[in-house]
């Protein structure tokens, strides 16, 4: 079981450099509220869902989508309802009124929400974590924090390991865990204890696992992954950056 | 040559009033294997720790005396420099991975990437540690799927590849099945051939006397005996200390049966075997 969101394919966007999607994505999520333009957040919207659709992993974002459906509409309707600058109605539905002012400003943080979504789908759907991790640490990022982030997306798979190996225990006690859904749950209680108990000493013991494996060593690592050729490297960095500070400057100027 | 040195030995944990290593001294030879054992609380542990340095440098608490790993002084030696010399491997095979590779192979490599060596010769002592412990197969695999045998096995294999001269082993076995167990102490077999020097620690007795070059009791952090298996195995005192000798030497003593060459009570099934044969 490997956790990470991750879609292996074999795309343009997957090839590109972790540090470039991840500078993309910052960029592409914080200009639409610099420049509060809804043609603007539209184009980059759709920038973000054709990498998306470049990388071949715009259906995975579909579920998430969906999931902040509820947002979005709870947006339309407090906005579209009450948004105190609303003067111009725009429709009805029943008995209450829909005005313009407010539909503008809801559809305009639609918009962003949708590309932020998209464009942190972009670094998430299509880098590995640890191909992110490396650049980062390579750019200088300390090897510990690295480290903590790696391990954190290896949480789940790490629980449910050591779940594995308590329910077996308890099994082998004759503890019932299978079956109907309430004889789960009674056989998913007693484990809590001991889960909760065992991450802790299994913490302290990795330090110590981590410390005896040099992890603390002054010397410069190396890196076992052969250097991987990504596409669209520093200059596409640059370029981003760039953009980003012409968006603030053209909103100071404005 | 003189692998390990620990002389006059003195350890208490940090907040205890009791010395969990009491005046310990004794020297191991290269390419010796040497069995700890004792019961719960005897020291083990503690002194195990010494040996990789994490006592007193982890874990604090007062310290006297002195040990010696491959000539370098545990005392003035940081956790790192002596990890290049010393190799650690603890009971708990889950809580030995890293939990931030993806693959056995790069788990494997972990130490070697902190140790900031070639990319080539990470590869190579890579793969040959996955083929010493018969990794080679699954290592491809996530970590966090493998059996309890397994990832022991991967644990040490990430230990190995530093290619430590001295390897500790506390109770490496204690959470594995029979079979897990036995694929352990092949491997330990197989890296004493390559002139390791090992000290580990174990219960399971009727193992450990059959390959050990000595064995070391422990009692109440003191050291009681540091002799072959056969002399410290038939010590008539040995159940003062919570030990069980192995299931051979009991029924050759009930049956009072020593071997005459040795003068002491026979240790490992080859040896009672080879007695009966010249008996006939
Ligand atoms: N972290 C600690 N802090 C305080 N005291 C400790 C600590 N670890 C061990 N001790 C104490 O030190 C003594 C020796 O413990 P140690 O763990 O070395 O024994 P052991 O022979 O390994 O036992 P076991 O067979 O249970 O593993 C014991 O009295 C124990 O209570
Ligand atoms: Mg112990």
């Amino acid at each position: 079981m490997k956790m990470t969101l991750y879609v292996a394919k074999n795309s343009i966007v997957h090839k590109s450099d972790p540090i470039t999607k991840l500078t993309y994505c910052l960029v592409a999520a914080i200009v639409p509220y610099i420049i509060p333009n809804h043609l603007f957040a539209f184009v980059i919207m759709l920038l973000s869902i054709s990498l998306l659709l470049l990388g071949k992993v715009f259906r995975k974002m579909i579920p998430i989508y969906i999931l902040s459906l509820f947002l979005l509409i709870t947006i339309v309707i407090i906005q579209g309802i009450f948004h105190p600058d609303n003067v111009t109605p725009l429709f009805m539905l029943g008995p209450i009124t829909f005005y313009q002012e407010g539909l503008l400003i809801a559809s305009l943080l639609i918009i962003r929400i949708i590309n932020m979504l998209s464009a942190f789908g972009v670094v998430i759907l299509t880098t590995q974590p640890d191909d992110l991790i490396e650049a980062l640490v390579k750019k200088g990022m300390s090897p510990r924090i690295g480290y903590v982030i790696g391990s954190v997306l290896q949480i789940i798979p790490q629980m449910s390991s050591m779940v594995g190996t308590i329910m077996d225990a308890q099994r082998s006690r004759g503890l019932e865990t299978e079956g109907k859904l309430s004889t789960r749950i009674k056989a998913f209680i007693p484990l809590i204890g001991p889960v909760i108990m065992n991450s802790l000493i299994a913490t302290r013991e990795r330090s110590i696992a981590l410390e005896i494996r040099g992890f603390n060593s002054k010397r410069k690592k190396t890196f076992l992954r052969d250097e991987k050729e990504f596409l669209f490297g520093k200059p596409y960095q640059l370029l981003l950056i760039l953009c980003f500070i012409g968006a603030i400057i053209w909103r100071i100027f404005q | 040559m003189k692998k390990i040195i620990v002389d006059s030995l003195k350890y208490k944990y940090p907040g205890t009033d009791n010395l969990a290593l009491n005046d310990i001294s004794f020297e191991v030879e290269e390419g010796e294997i040497i069995g700890i054992v004792g019961k719960n609380g005897s020291g083990k542990t503690s002194l195990s720790l010494s040996l990789t340095g994490l006592i007193p440098h982890f874990f604090g608490g007062g310290y006297g005396g002195k040990v010696l790993v491959d000539g370098l002084e545990v005392r003035n030696s940081t956790v790192t420099e002596i990890s290049e010399r010393v190799g650690y491997v603890f009971d708990n095979p889950f809580s030995q991975m890293t939990a931030a590779k993806y693959t056995v192979y790069e788990e494997v490599a972990f130490g070697l990437e902190n140790m900031g060596l070639p990319r080539e010769e990470i590869k190579k002592r890579v793969d040959w540690s996955l083929q010493l412990l018969d990794l080679e197969s699954i290592k491809e695999k996530y970590p966090f799927d493998l059996s309890g045998g397994q990832m022991q096995r991967v644990a040490i294999a990430g230990v190995i590849a530093m290619k430590p001269q001295i390897l500790v082993l506390d109770e490496p076995t204690s959470q594995l099945d029979p079979e897990g167990s036995e694929e352990v102490f092949q491997v330990i077999q197989s890296l004493a051939q390559e002139g390791i020097t090992i000290l580990i620690v174990e219960h399971k007795l009727e193992k450990i006397a059959k390959f050990c070059d000595k064995i070391l009791l422990l009692h109440e952090g003191q050291l009681i005996d540091f002799n072959h298996p056969q002399e410290v195995f038939s010590r008539d005192d040995l159940k003062d200390y919570g030990i069980m000798p192995p299931v051979f030497t009991r029924v050759c003593r009930a049956l009072d049966i020593k071997n005459p060459l040795t003068g002491h009570y026979p240790v490992t099934l080859e040896e009672v075997t080879q007695l009966v044969k010249n008996h006939e």
